[in-house]
Formats: structure tokens, C-alpha cells, sequence
């Protein structure tokens, strides 16, 4: 009992500390861990064994860390180490991709594919943010694509805000289509042991038929603000060709985002691990840029892996003093044996809690709240595993808050003399992630119940 | 010469400054600062006025790899480097509030000074200036000086109205507006011999 209520108090104290920002998030969760390992699994539990399993560091010696059939070795108990390296790699990888220029010549070759026109450029820039957030993180895709709408809007002579906020929705949205798009769906990924390919054949199927909708609520919402453009000088019109600053590291960067492509959709098939294929992709990167690795390796956001650390931690004690089965128990209480209940309260509670705080911490903890209720209720793990990252991944665009996107995006738009309150935001998201939640959770209704 | 006024409300520190800039005839920058980013921006005034001196609202905002969706924060950053541009540009102006005695104490030519008043002249400032009951009046110097006091100590490394990060503190009850008009000029009259 002492032990469950200093590991909810470490908890709910972290939590509150991270979301009050006067201490970097990472110094917090890895305090937090620290004294998680001290005072609750050391002097509390008295076992040398808890705190060895949350370190979880036998991990990288366990052959299926590198090569398995399936990923099914996976453990979520303690530190996901799968989760820190394959981040750590794509982080070197989405680095090199931008200094090459990668990401500003896509967007820019979008542009000149629609002739620069705003209506259609807003299409192309949504299924753009949409499609690239399926493999790399939603900050780096909307760092992008935002300069871009900004510089092109000023061409054009277009507001840039609606365009920002619908490849903000769309970025979020192209997250929880894949294994790799949003940390949530990496951490449930390699806890619980599935596939690039079931993710997309399941969250990823969910995100396509939202995407539908969220087109055509973001086209009739601004439809008329961009059409309504001024003459422009064609000339004025920014060249794709000007982004790439050295065509030998732009076509490398492109083999090797080619690569990690390929590698993370055949992955099941090859038995190549997501931190397998997160190491090979970083030392490739590495190796074909031996000037710039210094460089690379200097700009890795460093704290957010540390962040990442103290967090499996602290959660690992959650699940070590059977907190998390508590609250699996609890939700069981209210559910009873009615799925569809459970995976509405999942759905709406995870989406309400992501718009509001962190959906990396929020995420982790779930994962074996909802391997305890699959165990007690008999109900399938994976139905609640996309319940959990489709609610995660897409609830957290309601507020300016509840993604890291979002803030990014917000922040590039205001920086440019476009302020984005809370509620000229919400009055546009809000609704948007409703609708994209009833549609989540009308498929798995439909599907899977 | 630039001279930066900090002050409580219901001081007078707005009314000492205009006083000031007219009697050395150069810029008062207050609501001139929002005109002037309003037009150079191309955003309505009213939006800036709504973050203008504020701090951002914990719980509300969140910071991410440098990024804030803080509005109160981008626009505190546009106000700072507007008032560096300004300096670096050689200007003479006179700048209430926002953080400017932080923001421009590389400059050599500032001068700083920090307006407080006697809670009882404050309150009867702001009953006459705003049509308030003592009440009314007592409870937004409270609220006005807690919102300046957040914001400006979430900017600058020292706290709002410590003396060590002013050239001169004041009390604006005991020599009235146009005392403390005089003292600091007076002061910046002998730093410039110096």
C-alpha cells in the first residue's frame, strides 16, 4: 500500500511539474525515475529484481532486440529501449534529410505541381503533411511545411493560418496512421509486439477514412478565404530547385528516407526490429556524411530521449507496485464486460486527456492498464491498442496544447505576425477532432466489435 | 537618450513619463509601440492589446524544442526587439513598463527608474481616473500589479521593483507626478555631465 501511494504521489507530482515548465521535462522525469527506483522499488519493495527489470537494460542483449520474426518479444515492463533507439535513428536521419534541403524542395515541388494556386496548394499541402507524418515526426514535418505556407502565403497574398492549422490536423492524423508516425504508437508498437503493417492496416485505415472527412470539413470551412487571392507575379515564385543547397546529400538523403521507407513496411517480413532498422538508418546516415556526423550527432534532441528514459521508469514502477492494475480494475468496474463501453471510455478519455496534457506519458501508462484489462475481460488487446493510439494521437490536436505539432505550428504562424489564440484555435479544431472521434470509433465499433 | 520607466498602478509612472518625453521633447512609447508593430506586422491592435504586458497563463501554454504557443510571449519577444532596434538605431525615447530597463541595459544611455505610490493615493488615482468604488479600485491595482509583476519577472533575471535593477525608485505620493518627473531628469541631467 506505501509503496502505491509513493509511486502515485512521484507520479501525479512529475506530471504537474512537466506541465508547469519550470524545470525542463527531462530533468523531471528523470528525477522522478530516479526516485522511483529508490525510494519505491529499493527501500519500499526491497527487490534488486524490480529495479533490474525497469532498467530493462538485459534488453539489448535479447537476440529478438535486433532480429525477430515478429516483434512479439516485445516487453512493457520498464525502459523500452526499442522505443529510445529507433527515435534516436530517425532523429540523426530527419536531420541529414533537412540539411540537404529535403523537406523544403518537397514542399516547394508541391507547389509548383498545383501551379501555386491556394485552394489546390491547401489540398496537396494537407495529404503532404498527412502522408510525411506517416514516417517522421509530426514537429519536423510541420517546421517544414509551416515555412513554407508562410513564405507562400506571402506571395500569394493568402492568410496562412488556415492552411497551417489543417497540416497541423493533418500531421497529427498521418501520426497514428503507421508504427513509426507518433511516439505513442512507436511505445504501443514495441510493447505489445506488432507490425508497421498491422498498424497501418488498422489505425492506418482509420486515419485514410478520417482524412476524407477532414479534406472536405477544411475545404468548406475555408474555402471562400482562399480563393479570394490577388494577381501575383510569377516570377515571384519561390524555385524547388533553390532549397536543395548540394545535390550529392540531397539524393543520399533521399535513398536513405527510400530505405527506412522500405525497411519499416517490409519489417514484419524481414524480422529487422524497429531498433534495428533505427540503427542501421542512423549509421547510414552517419557513414555518408562523415563531415556533418559531428554535426548530426550534436543536434539529436537529446533531452527528449532522457525525457523518454525517466518516463518508462516511472512507469515501470507503476506497473511493479500493481498501481496500473488498480486503475485496469477500476475501468473493468465501470465497463463491466461490455466492449463497447470499454472502448468508448478508452477512446473519449484518452482523447479528452491528450488534448490537455502529453500523449507520450499518457500513452506508456496506458499500455498495461490495457494489457491488464485484455487479461481480465477476455477482450482483444489489439482492439484496445488502436483504440488507444488512434484516441492519443488524434485527441491532441483539440487544443494548441495537446501536440507537440500544434505548438510548433502555432508558434512559426505567430513568429510571422499571425497570432493563433486559444480560441481562434479551438473554434477550428475542436470540432474537426470530434468528428475525425466519432468516425475512430464508429470503424472499430464497425470492425472489430 | 533613453529612459525607462517601471511602475505600480495607479503610480502615475504613465503620467511621469508622457511629462518627460514632452519636457525633452523625443518619443514616449506605450500604446505607440503596439500602433507601430500593429501596422509593421499587419495585425489588428486590438489582438496585440490583448497580450500586451501579460504573462503567459501556465496550463495553457507549453514549450516545445523552443517552440510556445504562448501569444503573450511572441508578442513580448516582437516588443523587445522593437525596443532594441530602436536603441541600436540611435533613437531618444522615453518607454514605459516591458521589461525595458532588462531588456536595454546594454545601452549606456539609459536611465531607469521604478514608480511606486502609497497604497491610499494610488487607490484615489485610480477611483478618479477609472469611476470606481475604493473597492473596485483596490482590487484592480491588485489584480494590474500581480498581471505586471508575472510578466515581468518571467523575463528579466531581476524581480519587478527590486532597486538594484534601477537607477532610481520613487515614491510617486510624497513628491507628486511632477517631482519625480524632476528628480529623474535631474539625475539624467548629471549622469549626462558625468
Amino acid at each position: 500500500m506505501t509503496q502505491q501511494v509513493i509511486s502515485i504521489a512521484i507520479f501525479v507530482i512529475m506530471f504537474g511539474v512537466i506541465i508547469s515548465e519550470k524545470i525542463e521535462r527531462h530533468i523531471v522525469s528523470l528525477a522522478a525515475g530516479f526516485l522511483m527506483l529508490v525510494i519505491v522499488l529499493g527501500i519500499c519493495m526491497k527487490s534488486p529484481e524490480a529495479i533490474w527489470n525497469t532498467l530493462n537494460f538485459k534488453e539489448f542483449v535479447t537476440p529478438s532486440f535486433w532480429y525477430a520474426k515478429t516483434e512479439g518479444a516485445g516487453s512493457s515492463v520498464g525502459i523500452n529501449w526499442a522505443t529510445i533507439v529507433f527515435i534516436l535513428g530517425m532523429m540523426i536521419m530527419v536531420e541529414g534529410m533537412g540539411r540537404a534541403g529535403f523537406f523544403r524542395w518537397l514542399c516547394l515541388t508541391m507547389a509548383k505541381a498545383v501551379r501555386y494556386k491556394a485552394l489546390p496548394l491547401f489540398l496537396v499541402f494537407m495529404v503532404t503533411s498527412f502522408v510525411l507524418a506517416m514516417f517522421i515526426d509530426s514537429i519536423t514535418v510541420i517546421l517544414f511545411l509551416a515555412a513554407v505556407t508562410v513564405e507562400l502565403a506571402e506571395v500569394l497574398h493568402f492568410s496562412p493560418v488556415p492552411m497551417i492549422l489543417a497540416e497541423i490536423f493533418c500531421a497529427n492524423l498521418g501520426g497514428s496512421a503507421t508504427m513509426c508516425g507518433d511516439p505513442p504508437n512507436i511505445i504501443i508498437g514495441t510493447s505489445l509486439g506488432y507490425t508497421f503493417g498491422e498498424f497501418l492496416q488498422n489505425t492506418g485505415a482509420i486515419a485514410g477514412i478520417s482524412l476524407v472527412f477532414v479534406i472536405a470539413y477544411f475545404f468548406f470551412r475555408f474555402r471562400k478565404e482562399l480563393t479570394k487571392g490577388a494577381e501575383v507575379n510569377a516570377s515571384t515564385y519561390p524555385e524547388p530547385s533553390s532549397a536543395i543547397q548540394n545535390k550529392k546529400d540531397f539524393a543520399i538523403s533521399c535513398v536513405i528516407f527510400g530505405c527506412a521507407v522500405v525497411l519499416l513496411v517490409t519489417h514484419a517480413m524481414t524480422g529487422l526490429t524497429v531498433a534495428t532498422i533505427g540503427t542501421f538508418i542512423a549509421a547510414l546516415t552517419l557513414l555518408t556524411s562523415l563531415k556533418a556526423a559531428p554535426m548530426l550527432l550534436k543536434k539529436v534532441d537529446y533531452k527528449t530521449l532522457l525525457f523518454f528514459v525517466g518516463l518508462f521508469v516511472v512507469v515501470g514502477g507503476l506497473e511493479q507496485t500493481g498501481v496500473l492494475n488498480i486503475i485496469a480494475d477500476f475501468i473493468h468496474q465501470i465497463c463491466g464486460n461490455h466492449s463497447y463501453v470499454m472502448v468508448a471510455v478508452i477512446l473519449w478519455v484518452s482523447a479528452i486527456a491528450s488534448a490537455f496534457v502529453d500523449n507520450i506519458p499518457f500513452a506508456a501508462t496506458m499500455i498495461p492498464v490495457i494489457q491488464s484489462l485484455a487479461a481480465t475481460t477476455g477482450m482483444d488487446l489489439s482492439v484496445l491498442s488502436w483504440t488507444l493510439a488512434c484516441s492519443t494521437d488524434i485527441g491532441g490536436s483539440a487544443t494548441p496544447i495537446g501536440a507537440s505539432a500544434n505548438v510548433v505550428g502555432v508558434s512559426i504562424a505567430a513568429q510571422n505576425g499571425h497570432m493563433i489564440g486559444w480560441g481562434r484555435y479551438c473554434k477550428t479544431m475542436l470540432p474537426v477532432t470530434i468528428i475525425t472521434m466519432l468516425i475512430s470509433m464508429l470503424c472499430i465499433f464497425l470492425r472489430y466489435l | 537618450m533613453i529612459i525607462a520607466i517601471g511602475r505600480e498602478f495607479g503610480s502615475g509612472g504613465h503620467e511621469i513619463a508622457e511629462l518627460i518625453a514632452n519636457r525633452l521633447q523625443i518619443f514616449l512609447i506605450d500604446d505607440k509601440l503596439l500602433y507601430d508593430l500593429s501596422s509593421e506586422k499587419k495585425i489588428p491592435y486590438e489582438e496585440l492589446k490583448k497580450y500586451d504586458e501579460r504573462p503567459k497563463v501556465p496550463f495553457l501554454s507549453r514549450t516545445v524544442a523552443g517552440y510556445t504557443n504562448a501569444m503573450e510571449e511572441h508578442l513580448a519577444k516582437m516588443q523587445f526587439d522593437y525596443l532594441r532596434k530602436m536603441a541600436e538605431g540611435g533613437e531618444s525615447f522615453v518607454i514605459v513598463g516591458r521589461c525595458a530597463e532588462h531588456v536595454l541595459k546594454d545601452f549606456p544611455c539609459l536611465t531607469s527608474a521604478f514608480i511606486s505610490g502609497n497604497k491610499d493615493t494610488k487607490c484615489k488615482r485610480v477611483m478618479e481616473k477609472y469611476k470606481l468604488s475604493a473597492e473596485e479600485a483596490k482590487k484592480l491595482m491588485k489584480k494590474k500589479d500581480s498581471t505586471r509583476k508575472a510578466y515581468h519577472n518571467y523575463y528579466c533575471e531581476g524581480k519587478w521593483g527590486d532597486s538594484r535593477n534601477y537607477d532610481l525608485c520613487l515614491n510617486s505620493s510624497q513628491i507628486g507626478v511632477e517631482g519625480a518627473a524632476d528628480v529623474i531628469l535631474s539625475y539624467v541631467e548629471r549622469k549626462q555631465k558625468n
